[in-house]
């Protein structure tokens, strides 16, 4: 029943504020969290077996007629939906506390449970135009979830990575636009092998450069990432987590990997195009997080970095590649997340942002430090953690590829990133304590509990790498390494 | 062809007119009658239900929404656009236009395209049966907006 | 392609060029919203006219209609954020919103 990934949270999301009004606090939190406890447990158990004989196809009957909803699971969709639960479950969780002093929690829950239905349903979808409504669910919550503060900088955030966005879908849409006037079809199967018969390598070529400007925007590429250095710093924290841990890498990177390699097939055009994308983006994002006070901002630069990273794994084409790019993508969900949520836990504490202002905070609030320290060595890539893993498998197989300057910029970018989060680390939480913070505590339990667990699950994924690669990362990348078949074949609808 | 044209012709005009208007309900007025003239191009080309939606929901309700909007932010001092702005506007407008015939007289012919089977059943039957996933994104956008208007007119003391 | 829906792309980039200039050059805040307008406008007249071409005419009915709807969502929760910044700023000129560096 895989329709529950969507119908789930869209139906609490539904009830949430009915229920806000008769209890404020324990009743609609708790629902919420149950929601997103039932989605991770039924992804994690129920998910492997499903697929175990290939991709799951959703048919459905309800009062009796069949109703007809493409929607379809197989390995790269359910390592998504992995990393959407456990995120979304870690923010939930940390929600409990922070969300305390924003008031209308109910409804704040509500929307990050749409959030999260559109995510899921833009995994799930099988249909170029359901990606598209997906895409834009998730993204009318985030819009207001960004402006959840109702302060200034919240509001401009919002607008302007609204105005961005509605542009980014636009192109998207032209692009799909194109795509039916060329076959005929929508749906993914059938696009592919419809563009198999045909031979129409310019105007694939545009719809592409269309998917690559929309999509990009969604996954705040260089040249497309103006907004998420505004927007990813100004909503509450949580949020702050679900955007950079899973919106740009789901609506962005997902969507057109999904769209790249499963329908149009990845030519060397493509694979150029995608590689140098992927490392002006890491590159120029790590040189940019270089001069950042704000805590989150620089955090919000680190994930355009990343996602670069990302990018170039999978722009490779080569299935040590993508495994290694969806590797990093799942490091970097947990990894980010927890990172932007011990910043909540800090700007709560002392109620700045700003680097210059801290110090000596490990003494006062020694499980945040630690955490963030975790988070931290995990995305600069330092052994055992997560992080290391999945960029060597990145940098190896662009060596393997015969990319070795890519290699060489793959592996400089690495070390910029230490050093700056190193940065982080010795200004924030290292050093003498300033005087003003001598009475914080640290973080109420829930926060503290939500980044404990991401960072356990970062230390142990980091030990327990080749575990995790063999039964989750492989079948992703092995869907996606097989290319158009995989979907001409065992989609069929 | 011709009335289509006109149409078009019209609709451009009406969007451009909303674009340099100064007075911002003459241009929510504009871009409705923009929309009028879209829904009966929709009607024109055989596709009643979305010209019915054009006219009503865009033309409609947009347009509500946006001289709400502008009642409840009329009170402060105007916003001084660029003139410089309203010149070129019309400029580059031609010049785009211009270049646009170009283009499409360029690729007249060339954007290959396979033959696709003949539409079968009602657009109720396709809406309902054929694309009943669309209809459970389009509940899930509208909750979105809902919540999300919710949450932007809360009741509360400030924060930050 | 059929040589009638290039006239309709023709409209439809027409429409969208403008909206994307206006997106550029315009500072009154609800009047670049009205250029999203414009955009979305050309956007339904390219599926329709794409589904016209091709003789698929009910499909394409079905996605713009639910490109309306989103669309709708789209105009509620802008306008609001739009209103609750003029609620900050008195203002709805863009230059007021220069805060953040990007």
């Amino acid at each position: 029943m895989i329709i529950l990934f969507v119908a789930l949270p869209l139906v609490v999301a539904g009830v949430l504020p009915l229920i806000g009004k008769i209890s404020r606090r324990v009743l609609p939190d708790l629902l919420a969290n149950a929601a997103l406890l039932f989605l991770l447990v039924y992804a994690v158990a129920a998910g492997r077996p499903l697929i175990a004989n290939g991709p799951v196809l959703q048919q459905i009957s309800w009062l009796g007629e069949a109703v007809n909803l493409p929607l379809a699971l197989d390995g790269f969709s359910l390592f998504m939906l992995m990393a959407v639960s456990l995120v979304g479950l870690c923010v939930g969780l940390f929600s409990i506390d922070y969300m305390e002093h924003y008031g209308a929690k109910a409804n704040y829950y509500a929307l990050l449970l749409i959030m999260i239905a559109g995510m899921n349903g833009l995994v799930l979808a099988t249909d170029f135009f359901n990606i598209y409504i997906f895409l834009e669910v998730a993204a009318v919550a985030s819009y207001s979830l960004v402006a959840f503060g109702l302060g200034h900088d919240e509001l401009e955030a919002a607008f302007k990575y609204l105005m961005l966005s509605v542009v980014a879908s636009a192109a998207i849409l032209v692009s799909i636009a194109v795509i039916f006037g060329m076959t005929g079809s929508l749906s993914l199967p059938a696009v592919a092998r419809a563009l198999q018969e045909l031979n129409a390598g310019p105007v694939v070529g545009i719809s592409a450069a269309l998917f690559i400007m929309g999509f990009g925007l969604k996954a705040a590429l260089i040249p497309f990432h103006a907004w998420l250095p505004d927007a990813h710093p100004s909503a509450p924290a949580p949020i702050s987590a679900v955007l950079s841990g899973l919106l740009i890498k789901v609506s962005g990177v997902y969507a057109l990997t999904r769209i790249f390699l499963n329908v149009f097939g990845l030519t060397p055009a493509l694979s150029t195009v995608l590689l140098y994308l992927g490392a002006i983006s890491m590159v120029g994002a790590a040189f940019l997080a270089l001069g950042q006070k704000d805590i989150k901002r620089m955090l919000a630069y680190s994930s355009i970095s990343q996602v670069g990273y990302i990018v170039l794994g999978i722009g490779l084409g080569t299935p040590l590649g993508i495994a290694g790019g969806l590797f990093h993508l799942f490091n970097h969900a947990l990894a980010k997340g927890l990172l932007f949520l011990t910043s909540g836990s800090l700007q709560q504490a002392t109620g700045t942002r700003d680097l210059s202002e801290m110090g000596g905070l490990a003494k006062r609030m020694p499980f945040t430090a630690a955490t963030n320290l975790i988070g931290s060595l995990s995305i600069a890539g330092v052994p055992p953690l997560n992080g290391f893993w999945s960029k060597l498998l990145i940098i190896i197989a662009l060596v393997q590829a015969g990319h070795p300057v890519f290699a060489v910029i793959a592996v400089l970018a690495s070390v910029l990133t230490l050093w700056y989060y190193l940065l982080i680390q010795r200004q924030a939480f290292f050093g003498k304590l300033n005087e003003k913070w001598a009475a914080v505590k640290e973080a109420p339990f829930w926060m503290t509990a939500s980044t404990v667990l991401l960072a356990f699950l970062c230390v142990a994924i980091g030990v327990l790498f080749s575990l995790t690669i063999k039964t989750w990362v492989q079948p992703a990348a092995g869907v996606l390494a097989e290319g158009v078949q995989a979907v001409i074949r065992s989609w069929g609808l | 062809m011709i009335i289509q044209t006109a149409l078009l012709v019209g609709l451009v005009l009406f969007s451009a007119l909303a674009i340099l208007l100064k007075d911002l309900l003459k241009s929510a007025i504009s871009l409705a009658a923009a929309s009028l003239l879209l829904g009966i191009v929709f009607f024109r080309m055989g596709a009643p239900y979305a010209g019915v939606f054009e006219i009503s929901v865009v033309a409609g309700l947009i347009t509500v929404l946006f001289i709400l909007t502008i009642a409840l932010t009329n009170t402060g001092e105007e916003v001084r656009e660029s003139r410089l702005v309203n010149i070129v506007f019309p400029l580059f407008f031609v010049v785009f236009i211009i270049i646009d015939a170009l283009v499409m007289k360029g690729l007249l012919q060339k954007i290959p395209a396979l033959p696709s089977a003949p539409e079968t059943g009602t657009f109720g039957d396709i809406l309902w049966k054929g694309r009943t996933l669309d209809l459970v994104g389009q509940i899930a956008v509208i909750l979105a907006g809902v919540f999300s208007v919710l949450a932007l007119f809360r009741k509360r003391d400030k924060h930050d | 392609m059929t040589n009638t829906w290039f006239l309709y792309v023709f409209f439809s980039a027409a429409l969208i060029g403008a909206g994307l200039y206006a997106l550029l050059a315009k500072r009154n805040l609800i009047k670049l919203f009205i250029a999203i307008e414009v955009i979305s406008k050309g956007v339904s007249l390219l599926l329709l006219a794409t589904g016209f071409a091709k003789g698929n005419v009910l499909v394409a009915q079905a996605l713009v209609v639910t490109f309306i709807v989103i669309e709708v969502s789209l105009v509620a929760t802008a306008l609001a954020i739009i209103i609750n910044i003029y609620r900050h700023t008195k203002s709805l000129d863009i230059r007021k919103l220069a805060k953040l560096k990007g």
